[in-house]
């Protein structure tokens, strides 16, 4: 049955030519050795439930595999702004908040709420962009992005999307692995074993981060928890080799390099005869990954072959590692197979202690920087058809206070907004998803949701639902009981599927 | 024939009576903790917990969860589940009405559970860790089924030690047999790598082998744990739990120089000072009373670094209080962790959400290690200054002069040259005029500034020493009492240094007074008047003996010149006295900025209360936390140990033994080791560590066969022995060892070993990668400068934190950027190289020297199948570098390059990446 599946599965993607083409459809040896071995294992049954018994990885656990549904998306650009961004400045159009600004916040508002630096009573603070309705949808856009209003008609935005961390590092590990707290996979670890990945000599999960540091919960919002290590996403450097230790040594020729692969290979293979530890075949394919990554990555990574017109209309300066050149990097990465791709950049905490961390200053340069690549992200990907079955989401891990923020009851020498949890922008385009939509709605001031209200379950609900999963039955087996990315949690977005 | 007829009747008889004391079934007592406790977290306490009381209903505490809810009605009407509230609610129909809201309801059997448990009485229980640790009753290992005739006297045969009783009792539970020992080399390598981290050598696992004693392999583990590396090894451990680094985090990251507290837990480990020893000198050696009265040994100081490892924030514009408290709570949570295996800090803004801590309690635990000196100061002060030989005598003859004259007198001095305290730092400074904090850190003022530096006790106190600097010229400061227009208490021209920052400790002698006062710092530079005077902090201290009332004496000019030297130091703790003394509030809902109800020091209330005959300070906290009575110390202790020689712990969740951590796979085993610890090796942790290395269990054999494997994947049962890929200290120390690379050099500041370029981007400070020379480049793993916002790259891939925080467990990964690094990363190459010239040697041809590569990191002879696989490879690669003497020479990098040493070369590359010698077997 599953063989059946997976022939299907090359058929399609053989008929995908494009695609196809960039693909190296290598099989190493120790994939081989693995299909050998536990070759009649499995990976789902028909009900996407991983075998009962799942002490290694199943048969080369990186194949693809098809989704256990009919899935719009095949795979996943994550855009994340960590940080968060205001949504007030961005998308949600506040006119209300403009006539509060500088008046004391009601004490309504403060009664049992908490916050991460306001103190004592803060003044409201108006919207700092201004707002103009675009595309045929009419979504509201403020000046900050002016590439994305053009991009509106390709979008749905959820703008009552709520979590319940209102710390950058607990609210990135609940947004990325559905629980604020270490040790859960990461969703695109949960996609990535799922669905495995197209290109045998890519990580079928590639992290690219920018902006001078790494979000604030570290590599965990990419580790693989309790999954397999073969699911954890692979970060790409994006100054100097985009993996380290990539090059052979010098006088090591590539054909001693693989020569020495196949070597290790086989001596593993000899001892996983002997002691049957299913962690060795982990490692032999991990060689074999790390060998044809040694080619593919750099070329994936590589940019010079794209033509001057598609580094203009990203914005790419090609001698610097950017959120822009990352931007690009995901579509080849896309191109090429790789499952999911997520991008971190760093900067967008506006709280007004400095210009950099303002609303006024701090944040418009981040849009400046970001605005131009995201917007070409997505013309880029529609003009090569991968628009259809590649998801975009972009978004922070929470969102920010109609209040300028007093951090220690006294006033920033900057505009800024603290953390708020209960309300936030997160907008979604492509593989699957309703085109120039908007979904939910916020109070007048932008501090509570008052209509289809959408939790970060309910994101990662829609997220694999786009991708073919019923998010409840995507689980795996772990400490007597199955665990899944939604925890016990989350509701499909029906009104944003295409 | 006949006994096992009978034997199989008793075990007919046995299952019967298993079964009859299978709770819930036949009507026994449902116990709350194994059945209701999980039941309650999964289904309720996300609303009605420590977080949330929806309703005003918890189910966190017994009384909470008894007593009326808003409602008015009871929800657990103990002994009447049919009039609960909470059975009512979970058995509606309504979707508004039935619980849980908004979630599938519970299945019938969990209702049923629930209702028999209120019906007999809805007993609380205490979670298992919370309890008191007794030792359990070792369990009868053979002699019942070997008297039986049913499988004789294999168990005894096979147990060594009592954890085999243990272990056997569960195996025989699922009907699983324990494996053979390992060989002698693979348990030598795996012992050698668990004691010390380093592989053993060949010689010795050949001595080893041939070994006949009846107690060699004793012998060979005593030996172990006597090598210097042992103390590296387990040192390397701790210091992911201290968050050791050798920077101080945040956006800067600047460096702090901290490595003799990372010399200091080697040698308390090379000593085997026991654990109780260990915890109270790092928690709390500040509070140890030295000899005759004066300061606790430098040790015991340095040992209190382990709290020094916060993070510290030099950003401009950051708060020194904020980052003060922040390194606070996590003092609180580390200590947790570390030595609780608890996550406290939910608590610090709420109730523990499913544990019995209560919010103020985490204040209350807070107050004890609020009262330290350090203050997010860039200083990184209070230090223990080191002096060099000569200003060290001196020192001792400037004791001396004054010991004869006062002994008082004396140990304060000496306290003050070697700590510098106590002291005021001067951002603590207020009603600043014309002044500052000049990045944030230290005050500053310009011509007619002034500052009131408050509440200063100046009963015989007249001296004022002064940390400051300033480029202008002819500045002075006037030093007033009480105000502005005060009393004139001192004048003083302000040392030119050439840069504000370049401090300079200076005496100002004051008038005599008593009682506190606030002084009044103004400043007259009119020549310069944009140019800052920067002061770094003030100490009023006693005159030194026989000294001039008005002019620093001689004495006290030596004492200055001893201040303004420059010697080494390292962070310590300390406890502020009287003036410097801090209250402690709760932090409303975790809110450091909103301060409630003023608590004093204690623990919490659900554990076992504090001694009464010991200090409420960090003194009796530490003791307390290492008494017979506290029932988690002990646990975490040997269930951390245990994790770290057979790779998961008994309770997986090292780091949460809480009722959401993970349940212990060997409960009894777990409490028995804990005592012994405590009662029989008296916290020697080399002793508990011999138990573990000598048992049975832990020599099986690793491999597995496919039906174990499918029984037992993750090897709970311990069936087999440990199989665990090297950690990340190991995997290079190993690669440097085989090689003959590493230095045997033990302690000191740390190195910078080769690293690629573009790793380090330090954009403040400037700071770079000196690449260490000589036995500095090939120093042991733990030794490598640790710079927490861009560690050493290998380590990271290999599963190290970034020690910012304390973790408590690495979780294993195997990724191809690890085969990367020991492929191509240029210390393994060198590596490589190194094997190849020792396999060279060792014999004439090929094939011997492959075969004595193997066995140099496998101590055994390659099987002819793996000979002949890097026969295989070493054919091709000769005959490759044959035709290209370029790429030989590249490759091989020596005088004396010839195609064979280059196929050597890559034939002991890829040795130095097979998954046996990556892993411990």
């Amino acid at each position: 049955m599953n063989n059946l599946l997976n022939e299907l599965h090359q058929t399609a993607a053989r008929q995908a030519t494009r695609r196809h083409f960039l693909h190296t459809c290598s099989t190493g040896l120790g994939a081989m050795a693995l299909s050998s071995l536990l070759g009649g294992c499995g990976f789902f049954d028909r009900a996407g439930q991983p075998p009962a018994t799942a002490p290694g990885p199943p048969a080369d656990p990186t194949a693809a595999r098809p989704s256990p549904r009919i899935a719009k998306a095949k795979q996943v650009i994550y855009i994340h702004m960590a940080g968060s961004p205001s949504q007030l400045e961005l998308f949600d159009y506040k006119p209300e908040l403009v006539k509060y600004n500088g008046k004391d916040c009601p004490q309504a508002l403060l009664t049992g709420k908490k916050f991460a630096f306001i103190r004592g009573t803060p003044k409201m603070l108006g919207p700092q962009g201004k707002f103009a309705q675009h595309g045929q949808s009419g979504a509201w856009v403020s000046d900050y992005l002016p590439h994305l209003q053009g991009a509106v008609d390709d979008i749905s935005f959820l703008k009552a999307m709520h979590t319940d961390q209102f710390n950058h590092a607990p609210a990135q590990l609940l947004m990325h692995t559905g629980n604020a707290r270490l040790g859960r996979p990461s969703l695109g670890s949960w996609v990535t074993y799922g669905l495995g990945t197209e290109n045998d000599n890519l990580p079928g999960f590639v992290v690219l981060a920018s902006g001078g540091k790494q979000p604030d919960a570290g590599k965990s919002i990419w580790g693989s928890g309790f999954l397999p290590s073969v699911y954890q996403g692979v970060q790409c450097r994006t100054d100097g080799d985009p993996v380290l230790y990539a090059s052979d040594p010098a006088g090591m020729s590539r054909n001693i390099r693989q020569q020495t692969i196949d070597a290790i290979t086989e001596l593993n293979r000899q001892q996983y005869a002997d002691v049957n530890d299913p962690e060795i075949l982990t490692r032999i394919a991990q060689y074999e990954l790390a060998f044809r990554m040694q080619l593919s990555v750099p070329d994936a990574m590589d940019i010079k072959s794209e033509p001057a017109y598609v580094l203009d209309s990203y914005g790419v300066d090609p001698a610097r590692g950017s959120f822009a050149r990352n931007c690009l990097l995901a579509r080849r990465l896309v191109e090429r197979g790789v499952r999911f791709v997520q991008l971190f950049d760093w900067g967008w905490d506006t709280h007004g202690t400095s210009a950099d961390g303002s609303i006024d200053i701090g944040l418009k340069t981040k849009c400046r920087e970001t605005d131009r690549p995201v917007a070409a992200l997505l013309a880029d990907l529609k003009q090569r058809g991968l628009l259809d079955e590649t998801l975009v989401v972009w978004g922070g891990e929470f969102g920010r206070t109609p209040m300028q923020e007093n951090r220690d009851g006294q006033t920033l020498p900057f505009m800024g907004r603290d953390h708020h949890l209960d309300a936030f922008t997160v907008w979604l385009a492509g593989g699957g998803v309703k085109a120039g939509y908007t979904h939910g709605a916020t109070d007048d001031i932008g501090y509570y949701g008052v209509t289809d209200k959408t939790h970060v379950h309910d994101l990662q609900a829609t997220i694999l639902h786009l991708l073919g999963f019923d998010h409840t039955k995507l689980t795996y087996q772990f400490q007597g009981r199955p665990f899944r990315l939604t925890d016990v949690a989350g509701k499909v977005i029906t009104p944003i599927l295409a | 024939m006949t006994l096992r007829w009978i034997g199989i009747g008793l075990a007919a008889i046995g299952l019967v009576l298993t079964l009859s004391g299978f709770p819930g079934l036949f009507g026994t007592r449902v116990d709350y903790n194994t059945q209701i406790k999980p039941l309650l977290n999964k289904h309720c306490i996300a609303c009605h917990g420590g977080v949330k009381k929806a309703g005003d209903f918890s189910l966190l505490f017994e009384q909470e969860a008894l007593a009326p809810a808003k409602s008015g009605r009871r929800a657990i009407v103990p002994g009447d589940a049919a009039g609960s509230e909470l059975i009512r609610r979970l058995t509606l129909t309504d979707p508004d009405e039935r619980m849980p809201l908004d979630h599938p309801p519970l299945s019938d059997d969990e209702i049923d559970l629930l209702r028999t448990w209120i019906d007999q009485g809805a007993a609380w229980g205490n979670h298992w860790a919370y309890q008191s640790v007794e030792r359990p009753a070792l369990p009868a290992i053979g002699t019942l089924w070997s008297r039986l005739g049913l499988f004789d006297s294999d168990e005894s045969r096979w147990a060594r030690t009592d954890i085999d009783h243990f272990v056997l009792e569960k195996l025989r539970s699922t009907g699983l047999t324990p494996s053979p020992e390992a060989d002698r080399a693979t348990l030598f390598r795996r012992v050698a790598f668990d004691l010390t981290g380093l592989p053993p050598a060949e010689a010795a696992v050949n001595r080893f082998v041939h070994d006949t004693r009846p107690n060699a392999y004793e012998r060979l583990v005593d030996s172990l744990l006597a090598h210097p590396a042992y103390g590296e090894r387990w040192a390397g451990m701790w210091l992911d739990l201290a968050r050791y680094a050798d920077t101080k985090g945040y956006e800067r990251d600047g460096g702090r120089t901290i490595w003799r507290y990372r010399d200091w837990l080697i040698n308390a480990f090379n000593q085997d000072k026991p654990f109780d020893q260990f915890t109270v000198e790092q928690l709390a050696g500040d509070l140890l009373p030295g000899p005759h009265g004066g300061l606790p040994t430098d040790d015991q100081l340095i040992a209190t670094g382990f709290h020094r490892n916060t993070m510290t924030n030099d950003e401009g514009g950051t708060q020194d209080e904020e980052f003060r408290t922040a390194a606070l709570l996590d003092r609180v949570n580390t200590t947790w962790d570390v030595w609780q295996g608890t996550t406290f800090a939910c608590v610090q803004c709420h109730s523990h959400p499913y544990d019995p801590f209560r919010h103020e309690e985490y204040y209350k635990y807070l107050a004890f290690f609020n009262n330290t000196r350090d203050e997010d100061v860039v200083s990184d002060t209070p230090t223990l200054r080191f002096y060099k030989p000569a200003d060290s005598l001196k020192l001792v003859s400037l004791t001396q002069f004054v010991a004869t004259r006062s002994a008082t007198a004396a140990r304060d001095l000496t306290r003050f040259a070697r700590l510098v305290e106590p002291k005021i730092n001067s951002h603590d400074f207020d009603q600043l005029v014309n002044a500052s904090l000049l990045d944030a850190k230290y005050f500053g003022f310009q011509h007619r500034g002034s500052a009131r530096v408050r509440g200063v006790t100046l009963t015989n106190r007249p001296r004022l020493l002064v940390a400051w600097g300033t480029n202008a010229s002819d500045a002075v400061v006037t030093i007033r009492q009480d105000s502005l227009n005060g009393r004139v208490l001192a004048t003083v021209p302000v040392p030119r240094t050439g840069n504000a920052w370049n401090d300079t400790i200076q005496l100002i002698p004051l008038p005599a007074l008593t009682g506190r006062h606030h002084l009044y710092l103004s400043l007259n530079s009119p020549k310069t008047p944009k140019e800052w005077v920067l002061i770094k902090w003030v100490s009023a201290q006693p005159r030194l003996p026989d000294q001039p009332v008005m002019a620093p004496g001689p004495q006290e000019k030596q004492l200055l010149a001893l201040l303004n030297a420059d010697p080494d130091q390292t962070p310590v703790l300390l406890d502020g006295q009287g003036d410097l003394a801090r209250p402690t509030h709760v932090f409303e809902r975790g809110n450091w900025l909103v301060k409630g109800a003023r608590v004093t020091p204690d623990v919490p209330r659900s554990m076992p209360p504090l001694s009464a005959d010991q200090p409420r300070n960090r003194l009796g906290l530490a003791r307390w936390l290492v008494s017979r009575q506290n029932p988690l110390t002990a646990r975490v202790v040997v269930n951390r140990i245990w994790e770290q020689l057979f790779g998961t712990g008994l309770v997986e969740t090292v780091e949460d033994m809480g009722t959401q951590g993970i349940p212990p796979t060997h409960r009894e085993l777990l409490d028995y080791l804990a005592v012994d610890l405590m009662e029989v090796d008296h916290w020697h942790l080399k002793k508990l560590l011999k138990r573990l290395v000598l048992s049975a269990t832990y020599r099986q054999q690793s491999s597995v066969t496919p039906a174990l494997l499918a029984r037992d994947p993750y090897n709970k049962l311990l069936a087999r022995g440990p199989r665990v890929r090297l950690p990340a200290e190991a995997v290079r120390d190993q690669a440097l060892a085989v090689s003959g690379l590493l230095s045997p050099k033990q302690g000191g500041p740390s190195v910078m070993p080769l690293q690629p370029d573009g790793i380090w981007q330090s954009p403040y400070d400037g700071a770079s990668w000196k690449q260490s020379l000589g036995d500095d480049a090939h120093r042991r793993a733990l030794y490598t400068y640790w710079k927490r916002t861009a560690p050493y790259p290998s380590m990271i891939t290999f599963d190290s934190p970034s020690r910012e925080f304390c973790q408590s467990r690495r979780i294993r990964t195997n990724t191809p950027l690890q085969a990367l690094v020991t492929l191509n990363d240029p210390v393994y190459l060198e590596a490589a190289r190194q094997l190849a010239q020792h396999m060279a040697q060792r014999g004439q041809t090929p094939r011997q020297q492959l075969a004595a590569g193997f066995r140099r990191l496998l101590f055994r002879n390659p099987t002819p199948g793996r000979l002949a696989v890097l026969d295989r490879l070493y054919r091709q690669a000769e005959a490759y570098y044959r035709q290209h003497p370029a790429e030989t020479r590249a490759l091989v990098d020596c005088l004396d390059p010839s195609p064979q040493l280059a196929a050597l070369t890559v034939s002991a590359n890829t040795l130095l990446n097979l998954d046996e010698v990556l892993t411990k077997e």
